[in-house]
């Protein structure tokens, strides 16, 4: 999900969230390596059929410790559950799958320096991507400076893209700033007699927040619904009671918040303490991460809220179903319980997999030429990508339906249809 | 006109809660002239603590104050005794600065270790509730929370005013030379007093669970907004404390209604640096200071 694509720091956009752990987490950076280095090659089984082939070695910097270091880590378990599925079935055309991850601290200095060394000194066959758009940047420059293809899970925003880079590929289904434009193709996909007529914006002063209810808005406003609330919110305003209050004054109908998690959380529980609830409320992020938004805003005030987002336990893509049972058999836990940082890296090599079968190689070239043609299936749906490596696809709409998040919206992806209800604070 | 009151109702309410939370600080500053760059990490570390108890107990939320409280007043002691007590006297007030980061650092590193870095709320029953009074809302937490403001600065009081630690307190603020002279323990009552400080945390913790979600992080904002309240209302002030949490509720909730959002904090700093250049010593600084 995008908030977790954010190049600043996550959670309330890029306050302290994780944050500022440098000089706690410098002391447990050596272990993180440590463990880096044990968790690739070696626990991977190998096929007998895969061993008389030289392995396909992929070089990743990760940031496993750092601001970055839970989304980090999940990343890491993707790549990792890929690559020990691929081996337990022979590896890739043959050759056993070689993951070289070292950690870059959160850091995109250290990011430079690792694909460079991944790339000059550790001859790695292929690279993927790390997390977060600020070190994709970087990263992304470097492999194509040696003409890697540069898979990259986690880094959607829009200084990604506007580097214009042939051999990028962004495995989400669109930009981040995109990520609402199915709500508003929900919206406008609605009858008159049931769309709503007027329409509130609070958003978060993130880069990967405001820009979303923006878009929506712009969008909205073209229809003819009218905007009669729009302000953006600091990063630090813990409280936000008197935003909901105002907004309440204005009585929209719609509200279309631009939001990371804490926000979201602190939104819906200024709405219900407040009373006050509109028609239709989507909330960006927070209310799509099915383990944390009930227990932070109270699992009987969920119904109703939709949101969206790029990857869910229960999406009918393909592999979903059997990622899901790997992935909980590997690390426990249940579907909801899995960062979809996890699915996009998995998906990163779902991609060469299916390059590899179609081509019969694996290298940069073939990976980079033949990704820009077709349509390629993975966790994350469909993909195919515009020059600049953004997806062409579109996020999925979710709502919270008798207490679980459902995919509703647009309907070959839905798995029920949407239900426009009463909010259950509203009375 | 409404929308002006409840903004007003708001942000007295906000108020309570940060004036819970800087009780302690400004007990420590007032005690230690040490400004307690943790206090925040421990308010953190309460909320953990206490919804810990809540989640794996069912205790609720206010009554986990009385288990979490002991344990605070420990660790505060221990970090006075062992950490601040060291330190040469003259450079103190620089390195406790220093020192004090360095535990918020710890406890937030150790937080995040055990529990991640999601951010997670305390969630009563209670918790959303709300009463309708003349068609104003107003949040039942919040209001729970201002009054175990009002009885833990109380109690407070009642301490530093009727007993003989409370006076030994006193006697260390105003003047902790003749308070040896006169047969005061200064490094025990330091590490009370630093302790006694961690203590507030506990109370200030469980309420800002359930009104806010919170990560291992969420000291730094914090601890931004609890110095700048310690400094509008007077350093080792209480009752600065209090009415200064409540000027900056009240400002930030008016501004974030009626202006915008993107002024709420900022319009809280524009007071405090008019305050300052009227009154260097805060609102209540010049007078009450060493009375706490």
């Amino acid at each position: 999900m995008s908030n977790r694509s954010n190049g600043t720091r996550g959670g309330r956009g890029g306050t302290a969230d994780g944050g500022r752990l440098r000089a706690v987490a410098a002391a447990l950076a050596a272990a993180g390596l440590a463990l880096a280095g044990c968790s690739s090659s070696p626990a991977h089984p190998v096929s007998a059929s895969s061993d008389a082939r030289p392995p396909l070695t992929i070089g990743i910097s990760l940031s496993l410790t750092g601001d970055f270091s839970d989304s980090g880590k999940s990343a890491q378990r993707g790549y990792q559950l890929w690559a020990r599925t691929v081996n337990a079935a022979g590896g890739v055309l043959g050759r056993k799958v070689v993951l070289d991850v070292v950690d870059d601290t959160s850091s995109p200095t250290q990011v430079v320096t690792n694909y460079q060394n991944l790339i000059t000194k550790n001859h790695v066959d292929l690279v993927f991507g790390p997390f977060s758009s600020l070190l994709t940047v970087p990263a992304s420059q470097v492999a194509k400076r040696y003409g890697y293809a540069f898979l990259e899970p986690a880094g959607g925003g829009p200084a990604v893209f506007s580097q214009h880079l042939h051999n990028l590929f962004f495995v989400q289904p669109a930009p981040v700033v995109q990520q609402g434009d199915v709500f508003a193709d929900y919206i406008l996909s609605l009858p008159s007699s049931q769309r709503p007529t007027t329409a509130a914006y609070p958003a978060l002063d993130d880069p990967f927040a405001s820009p979303i209810a923006a878009e929506v808005r712009s969008r909205l406003q073209a229809a003819g619904i009218r905007t009669v609330y729009q302000q953006i919110y600091p990063a630090e305003a813990t409280d936000l009671s008197p935003v909901v209050s105002a907004m309440a004054a204005k009585k929209p109908d719609l509200v279309v918040a631009g939001t990371q998690s804490a926000d979201a959380y602190a939104l819906v529980k200024a709405m219900v303490q407040l009373k006050w609830a509109p028609k239709l409320l989507y909330l960006s992020n927070g209310a799509n991460d099915p383990l944390n938004f009930p227990k932070n805003v109270g699992a009987g005030e969920v119904d109703g809220v939709f949101s969206s987002g790029d990857w869910f336990p229960t999406a009918t893509t393909s592999g979903n179903t059997a990622f899901v049972a790997a992935y909980t058999a590997a690390y426990g836990g249940t579907g909801a319980s899995i960062d979809s940082t996890s699915a996009e890296a998995y998906s990163c090599g779902q991609l060469v997999q299916e390059v590899a079968a179609k081509m019969g190689k694996v290298d940069n070239a073939t990976l980079i030429s033949t990704l820009h043609s077709g349509s390629w299936p993975t966790l994350e749906g469909n993909l195919s990508w515009n020059d600049d490596g953004a997806a062409n696809a579109s996020y999925v709409l979710v709502q919270w339906i008798g207490g679980k998040l459902l995919p509703v919206f647009p309907a070959d992806r839905a798995q029920t249809a949407p239900v426009l209800g009463k909010l259950p604070w509203s009375g | 006109m409404h929308e002006t009151i409840q903004a007003v109702i708001l942000g007295l309410l906000t108020g309570g809660v940060y004036a819970l939370m800087a009780s302690g600080q400004t007990l420590i500053f007032g005690v230690l002239k040490v400004v307690n760059l943790a206090q925040g990490a421990l308010v953190i570390l309460a909320a953990y603590l206490s919804s810990s108890l809540f989640d794996a107990f069912g205790i609720d939320p206010f009554l986990t104050v009385l288990l979490v409280a002991p344990a605070m007043f420990l660790l505060g002691t221990a970090v006075q005794w062992c950490l601040l007590r060291p330190l040469h006297r003259s450079d103190a007030p620089q390195l406790s600065l220093l020192v004090t980061f360095a535990v918020a650092l710890g406890i937030e590193g150790v937080l995040t270790l055990v529990y991640k870095s999601d951010y997670r709320s305390i969630q009563p029953g209670y918790v959303n509730r709300s009463w309708t009074v003349a068609g104003y809302q107003v949040g039942e937490v919040r209001l729970a929370a201002c009054l175990l403001s009002l009885a833990t600065l109380g109690a407070l009081a009642l301490l530093l005013g009727r007993t003989r630690f409370g006076r030994a307190v006193r006697a260390t603020v105003q003047n902790p030379t003749a308070a040896r002279l006169l047969g005061v323990e200064s490094g025990r009552v330091a590490a009370l007093g630093f302790g006694l400080g961690a203590a507030t945390a506990a109370a200030a913790g469980a309420v800002y669970g359930m009104v806010y979600s919170f990560n291992p992080g969420s000291h730094y904002d914090l601890i931004s907004r609890l110095l700048s309240i310690v400094v509008l209302g007077g350093l080792g002030s209480l009752g600065g404390t209090v009415i200064a949490a409540l000027a900056m509720g009240v400002v930030s909730a008016l501004v974030g209604a009626l202006v915008s959002p993107v002024w709420s904090d900022f319009s809280f700093f524009v007071v405090l640096l008019a305050v300052l250049l009227v009154r260097p010593g805060g609102l209540f600084g010049a007078r009450l200071r060493g009375a706490l």
